[in-house]
């Protein structure tokens, strides 16, 4: 019933390739008859609809097979990836599951048992109507991990709008909604998904050139390090057509550098939460990081600088939080953004903002500035306690592979090339080396909160 | 530490500040030259810019590490921050 659609596609589209795992082709015939044997083995099981089910794997063949057999069985899934391997007990404790369904790096399924006992309203509220749920935690960068609860049903109707099939890397995780999304979209419009078995710019670079991949979702971090490694000079990437990136502000830097090594390839930006789903986006141009967004089932409105949703396809409720919404439904992003007439720029978080002496500094600025620097790799900028200023800016900077490191010289540089593009205010006032990797294992800049 | 010493690092300190500045608003140093309110020639920013790249050279010169705009220096009755040198003679009270 909640998959029919789905169902319907993968006949019209029997004999293309669905989901390359491996470097080898799954077809929608495949993906098709293996849907309906898990429908027949989770029948028989004692997994019933209204189950919260937990699921360990990544992207490949049987875990597409019974993501989507467990969604047409009313099942709720919860689905964990190895990136949240710490964290995987407190997630199944806040979900209260009751099975754990393991899908292993060879593509074999296995079940047990978990003693959850799930009743919460936003679950009984999924039983009620009899529909599917989607557990999706967030990445808990500040604090702890929240658990988003979403009627899968709901956030099935917009697949069912056709639109182009595209051949497109798996990047994003396959417990977020940033990957989420991009298999139901692959699915609903007869479109191959390539899977990835590790996210190393040159091995995405490859998978790219091998599978002739038109589409790459990821994150201006990963962009970024596709930059740094200069992978796009060993593989030829000239099928690649449109790279869409979100989650985290991109630094207008990297995107200009990016776009003008391959004009070809349209840059689209994408924003979407963990809470509401992706909402439909139109950068203005592939150098720009204006962008106009909602699409059908979202409205949007900036309050005090800051971007509310209102989303048809919101979650229900958090499992382990109060409700964010307002009375009336928006959802408040903590996303500050400017506008231009349709467009809207997102600034960089609300609880990122550094106050220097009253004056706002967003750390996306800052370290769009210093990643132009020849020398520089990564940088993260943050703000620290001030006696005098309140707060002042900081820079935590990974110095490119192969750079003989005179510290002293290159704050210099770092400090007067900063000037001729900032206010003074917005210069890092301290600069500090560190030769570890700043972002997540969902490719996102990690930021200490000052 | 000697005085010599404080003004030496005082003084680098303002010669690099000197460096992202155009011509009318170099610094001109001395132990007079006034560090805040309005006859100073640096501004808020360029102050704590100043205290802070001292303390790195305090650390990374003479392994001291200090935190020169603490609470009790803000709450003194005569600001150690007015001029070089009662910058120098705060430092100086507090290091050695």
């Amino acid at each position: 019933m909640f998959i029919d659609f789905l169902l319907q596609v993968f006949s019209d589209n029997r004999d293309k390739e669905a989901i390359i795992w491996r470097d080898q082709a799954f077809s929608y015939e495949w993906l098709s008859k293996r849907v309906r044997y898990w429908l027949n083995e989770i029948e028989k099981s004692e997994i019933e609809s209204g189950h919260v089910v937990m699921i360990e794997a990544d992207f490949s063949p049987e875990s597409v097979a019974i993501f989507l057999a467990l969604t047409e069985l009313g099942g709720i899934v919860v689905p964990l990836t190895k990136s949240v391997e710490a964290k995987k007990d407190e997630f199944i404790e806040t979900a209260m599951g009751q099975w754990l369904l393991q899908v292993d790096v060879d593509d074999n399924a296995s079940c047990q048992r978990l003693s959850g006992n799930p009743e919460h309203k936003c679950y009984a509220q999924l039983r009620n109507q009899g529909n599917p749920g989607l557990v999706l935690f967030s990445s808990g960068t500040t604090g702890k991990s929240k658990a988003a609860v979403h009627d899968l049903a709901k956030l099935l109707e917009k697949f069912k709008t056709p639109r182009h099939a595209l051949r497109g890397i798996s990047f994003l995780l396959y417990d977020h909604i940033g990957g989420v999304n991009t298999l139901l979209y692959m699915l609903a419009n007869g479109g191959c998904i390539v899977t990835l078995e590790n996210r190393q710019p040159d091995y995405v670079l490859s998978a790219i050139e091998r599978h002739s991949v038109e589409l790459l979702p990821t994150s201006p971090t990963f962009i970024n390090l596709i930059l740094l490694s200069e992978a796009y000079r060993r593989y030829d990437i000239s099928c690649l057509k449109t790279v869409t990136y979100g989650t985290e502000p991109m630094p207008e830097s990297t995107l200009l550098r990016f776009n003008s090594l391959f004009p070809h390839i349209r840059l689209l930006q994408t924003y979407g939460l963990s809470e509401l789903g992706i909402l439909r986006s139109k950068s203005k141009e592939s150098s720009s990081l204006w962008m106009k967004i909602g699409g059908e089932g979202f409205d949007t409105r900036i309050v005090d600088n800051m971007l509310e949703i209102k989303a048809h396809s919101a979650m229900l409720g958090y499992l382990n939080a109060p409700s964010p919404f307002t009375e009336d439904g928006w959802f408040i992003t903590g996303d500050m953004v400017e506008t231009d007439g349709e467009y809207i720029k997102v600034l960089g978080r609300k609880s990122e903002i550094i106050n220097v002496g009253g004056q706002k500094v967003y750390p996306a600025e800052v370290e769009s500035v210093l990643q132009t620097i020849s020398g520089v790799a990564e940088a993260e900028v943050f703000g620290e306690p001030n006696a005098l200023l309140g707060h002042v800016v900081c820079a935590k900077i990974r110095v490119a592979d192969g750079i003989e490191l005179d510290k002293k010289l290159l704050k210099r540089t770092i400090k007067r090339l900063c000037s001729e593009k900032l206010q003074s205010f917005q210069i890092p006032a301290k600069i500090t080396f560190d030769q570890g990797e700043q972002f997540s294992a969902r490719f996102k800049k990690q930021r200490n909160i000052g | 530490m000697q005085r010599a010493a404080l003004l030496a690092i005082v003084e680098s300190v303002v010669d690099e500040l000197n460096e992202l500045k155009s011509e009318q608003e170099k610094i001109q140093f001395s132990e007079d030259t006034s560090l805040y309110g309005q006859s100073s020639p640096l501004d808020s920013v360029d102050l704590v810019n100043l205290l802070l790249a001292v303390e790195e050279q305090l650390e990374d010169e003479h392994d001291i590490s200090f935190t020169i705009a603490n609470e009790k220096a803000m709450s003194m009755r005569n600001s150690p921050f007015k001029t070089v040198s009662t910058l120098i003679d705060y430092l100086m009270s507090e290091l050695n």
